[in-house]
């Protein structure tokens, strides 16, 4: 059908040129993902969740591509807006927003240097690290370029070390190398599981019987990155390998050229079997909470993937595509997987690797302290707008220390007792649903052409993104003209403001 | 429902989910959980960063020209003798037994406290929980009103990872009150408070009551539509954070409830007022309770990391744990609670025995010393014996999870139990290969 389309367009002349044909790529990509899951569905008797609503699906993609969720007129124009087309319109236009550059920043950061957080001493060139990952997406430079520069020792170092805040730094990708303290082994480790998706490390004391890869393999491939010399000793023996690729290539390399700089030109190469499917599986995992290959960095023959015709299909799909993360992006938010409900609708739907309903995801210190700042009014959420503000407040950076996992990675989808009690009676929310001090509230409360039933609506539409349902907002609004708890109805609205906050729906990206 | 009176409103809320919870506003009085007749055993880990020297401590050799300045004293126990500045401590060595033969392989801080605090190396992605929620899982009471895990000054700097719930997941991860951070100096006693733990002052506790009503009805649309971890966690996570609020769980933490004299007795330091902490915890059934020591000060130097200056810096930091470790036994003692609470003081690893240029003592894990005291163990007695150098370890080597499986012994805990890790393979609480010493226990 979509075939003839195609021809039909073509035939009447309505294109304009080749061009305009291949943004259908995304649509076909799309249509793949939802070919090879749904047929897992037919084989295994699940019955699929229906589809979002809008108000899902924004709050959702919101989150996953730009970090936080939409404002409160965005949520209404969107849902407003009557044009068939309008999630792919609305992809469209948060891919090239100022917070998609902030958001995956702050994606690849925590991917690619998780270890430097601890080190103070990288401070500098962490903010050096992220400029650097600022200026590659603000670019869009592709995947494969990205990463070839983190190997690339620079002629000349950056002179970052007399950073005083507030200055600019040189953008570098230094800190990927000096947050694994240059160390071959840990680059080694750190390369195979991040960009070819294989754990080699377990590899590097012993051999494993059933595993695929021996003690040697491992440290063949970290001789590729002494930067002394291309071969290292095995430890506690007394033999020496020379540097290998994984797939027992000489890691040989032209005079003139660093063998990292080789190293990037094999890593990247569209030989490589397992540069593009490690990072289609990442950027899987960033949108389903669960990976086609998963855990994400354990392709082995032990532990194969859920779909891998698919795995293959947008392997060879972003390959083709020069490797463009948007693109990859686009085409699997696009896909009917990633737009079902994550409400359970039958029993079939609990495996999460059928993907037969949206999975539920943690946000990240980072999503929900901007989300909370957006909800809230919070004045410092605009800094994003210009991305090279990096938005460090010190509410920020007292959230980070309460929610930050200290590997870097995540928050858990699992509240501790700690951040409940920061969200209950912490000075943030506590701020933020206090009349005295509030933006939104205030503006709630205050705003003489609002009746009740609008104002709760507003308070929904700026926390969950959603109108309340009419039993949620019939009692309310009960709640709130009685005068709540304390006889005052601007009161209860803050609590009711509070407790919206405090849900798992506002704390949990589903 | 909306022409809901405001009668109906609030025989609504006392229906509900929380209505009961609601209606334990009032503060309790905690409840003699030493008297329980059910009580499970308690571990106090006196955690001590930067690795102290044992031959300025618990294995002295004043005879030898490592031995350095400080001299020997006698203790409770004929023939055990123990450093000068542990002069409190020496009179319960009944109590303790110094494990003087502990054999590790690791020498930087952040491996060897990783290896240490989870008994485990790095291993790739594979993220080993921490001794207090491998622990604490164990021991932990359901329903209890303090959470099962509580660290006091943590100092994480040195491997973060080893500080955290690992594979168990958010639901074990400690609750940590008194964070040392970098460039603070701060002995206040309001440091040990669990931040968050009080209502704002804005907000009175009818207030709350009726808060915590909305926000359930919120949930409960939300919860029963998307069933799974995720949900579960939030509620548990509340309905703790309120067991706490309520139930004198701020309480447990207010140490001005406790004499002036007391404190000072424990030492008016933040390791001192740690450890009384940590005793009024274990009273009210907290199983797992961590103090860290990292330096006397206070602050968030490290002060065990004796690469200079050794005697002088081992000397304050024995002041202060001996003050706060004695008076800890003595108290728990007092209250019929030392049967039933180990107390476990280590750190990463030892000090070389050679004096370096700098009159100090660098990393050295090949023959250190570890001290269990309390329930569980056998007191009154060495086990294990370094060379009369210190180089080396004579007698009876003690590896980590052979030190590890012993604790798991002295608290009834099976080491071999298996849980399920972040990369789908069971992992045993303590490697398989671990003997427990069982001349120490009881």
């Amino acid at each position: 059908m979509k075939r003839l389309m195609v021809l039909v367009l073509v035939l009447t002349g309505i294109t304009t040129g080749a061009g305009q044909l291949r943004a259908d790529d995304v649509a076909d990509l799309a249509a793949t993902i939802d070919q090879r899951i749904s047929a897992r569905w037919e084989a295994e008797n699940v019955v699929p969740a229906p589809e979002t609503d809008d108000a899902e699906f924004l709050r959702r993609v919101y989150l996953h591509l730009t970090g936080k969720i939409p404002r409160v007129s965005e949520v209404r124009a969107f849902l407003d807006n009557p044009s068939a087309n309008k999630r792919r319109e609305l992809v469209d236009e948060l891919l090239e927003s100022p917070a998609y550059i902030v958001n995956f920043t702050s994606v690849w950061r925590s991917l690619m240097i998780p270890d430097a957080e601890a080190d103070r001493q990288l401070a500098n060139d962490i903010t050096a690290f992220e400029a650097w990952l600022r200026e590659q997406l603000t670019h869009d430079v592709r995947f494969d370029v990205m990463v070839r520069e983190l190997f690339i020792l620079p002629r000349s170092m950056p002179n970052n070390n007399n950073f005083t805040p507030g200055t600019p730094v040189e953008p570098s990708p230094l800190a990927y190398l000096r947050s694994k303290q240059n160390k071959p082994e840990v680059v080694a480790a750190q390369v195979s599981r991040l960009f070819l998706g294989v754990r080699l490390e377990c590899a590097q004391c012993h051999d494993h019987p059933f595993a695929r890869w021996q003690q040697k393999d491992f440290w063949q491939f970290a001789a590729v990155f002494n930067p002394t010399m291309p071969a290292v000793e095995i430890p506690e023996t007394k033999q020496m390998v020379k540097a290998a690729y994984l797939n027992d290539e000489d890691a040989k390399r032209p005079p003139g050229t660093t063998i990292r700089d080789h190293f990037g030109d094999w890593l990247t190469s569209r030989e490589n079997p397992y540069f593009a499917r490690a990072a289609v599986n990442r950027m899987w995992y960033h949108l389903f909470g669960t990976g086609l290959v998963d855990p994400v960095d354990d392709f082995d023959e032990n532990n194969p993937p859920s779909h891998p015709e698919l795995l293959d299909e947008l392997a060879e799909a972003f390959a083709a595509h020069d490797f463009d993360i948007k693109f990859l992006l686009r085409s699997i938010v696009a896909s009917r997987a990633y737009q079902l409900t994550s409400r359970q609708t039958d029993d079939s739907q609990s495996d999460p690797r059928l993907y037969a309903k949206m999975a539920i995801q943690g946000l990240t210190t980072e999503q929900l302290f901007d989300s909370l700042a957006e909800a809230t009014g919070f004045f410092e959420s605009n800094a994003d707008r210009n991305p090279l503000n990096i938005n460090d407040s010190s509410e920020r950076a007292k959230f980070r220390q309460l929610f930050g996992n200290e590997a870097g990675g995540p928050v858990d989808a699992e509240t501790t007792i700690l951040q409940a009690l920061a969200l209950m009676n912490g000075e943030f929310v506590e701020s933020a649903t206090d009349l005295e001090q509030s933006t939104t509230l205030t503006a709630v409360a205050e705003s003489p052409f609002l009746d009740t039933p609008e104002r709760i609506r507003t308070l929904f539409l700026a926390s969950l993104s959603r109108y309340p349902s009419g039993p949620e907002l019939e009692r309310m609004v009960a709640y709130v003209d009685l005068g709540g708890s304390t006889d005052d109805s601007k009161t209860a609205l803050g609590d009711v403001f509070w407790a919206l906050l405090n849900s798992s729906e506002f704390i949990l990206n589903h | 429902m909306l022409k809901a009176t405001r009668r109906d409103w609030m025989s609504m809320t006392a229906g509900g989910l929380l209505g009961a919870s609601m209606s334990r506003w009032m503060p309790l009085l905690a409840a003699d959980t030493a008297a329980a007749a059910e009580r499970k055993r308690s571990c106090i880990l006196l955690w001590m960063p930067g690795g102290p020297s044992q031959m300025d401590t618990f294995d002295l050799k004043p005879e030898h020209k490592n031995g350095g300045e400080f001299s020997e004293i006698d203790t409770s126990v004929p023939g055990i003798r123990i450093s000068e500045h542990l002069p409190q401590l020496a009179k319960q060595m009944d109590e303790c037994a110094i494990v003087r033969s502990m054999s590790t392989k690791e020498g930087d801080h952040g491996r060897a406290t990783y290896l240490m605090r989870t008994g485990y190396l790095p291993q790739g992605p594979l993220r080993h929980p921490t001794l207090g929620s491998l622990f604490s899982k164990e021991l932990a009471q359901t329903e209890a009103d303090l959470p099962n895990f509580i660290s006091v000054a943590p100092y994480r700097f040195l491997s973060p990872a080893a500080f955290g719930p690992g594979y168990l997941g958010p639901q074990f991860a400690p609750l940590v009150v008194g964070s040392a951070q970098p460039g603070q100096n701060d002995d206040d006693e309001n440091s040990l408070q669990v931040e968050n733990l009080k209502l704002s002052d804005a907000v009175n506790t009818a207030q709350a009551g009726a808060r915590l009503q909305l926000l359930e009805e919120i949930e409960s649309g939300f919860r029963a539509q998307r069933p799974g971890v995720a949900v579960n966690s939030h509620k548990a996570a509340y309905d703790q954070a309120v067991r706490m609020m309520q139930a004198g769980g701020a309480a447990a933490f207010d140490l001005s409830e406790e004499s002036d004299e007391t404190r000072d007795q424990y030492g008016r330091n933040r390791f001192g007022q740690g450890c009384l902490l940590a005793r009024r915890l274990v009273e009210r059934g907290v199983p797992f309770v961590e103090v860290s020591l990292s330096s006397a000060a206070g602050n968030a130097a490290l002060g065990w990391d004796s690469h200079q200056n050794n005697f002088e810096t081992v000397k304050s930091l024995s002041e202060v744990l001996d003050a706060a470790w004695a008076t800890l036994m003595t108290d728990l003692k007092q209250r019929g609670l030392l049967d039933s609470t180990l107390i476990v003081w280590m750190g990463e690893f030892g000090r070389t025995p050679v004096i370096n240029a700098n009159a100090g003592r660098d990393h050295f894990p090949a023959a250190w010393s570890t001290v269990l005291a309390g329930g569980g163990i056998k007191g009154g007695q060495v086990y294990g014996k370094t060379g009369e150098d210190g180089m080396q370890v004579a007698e009876k080597p003690v590896t980590t999870p052979d030190l590890l499986a012993t604790i798991c012994a002295a608290l009834g805990i099976d080491p071999q139990k298996q849980n399920m890790s972040n990369v789908g393979r069971p992992v045993r609480i303590v490697d398989p290969e671990a003997k427990p010493i069982q001349e120490v226990l009881a």
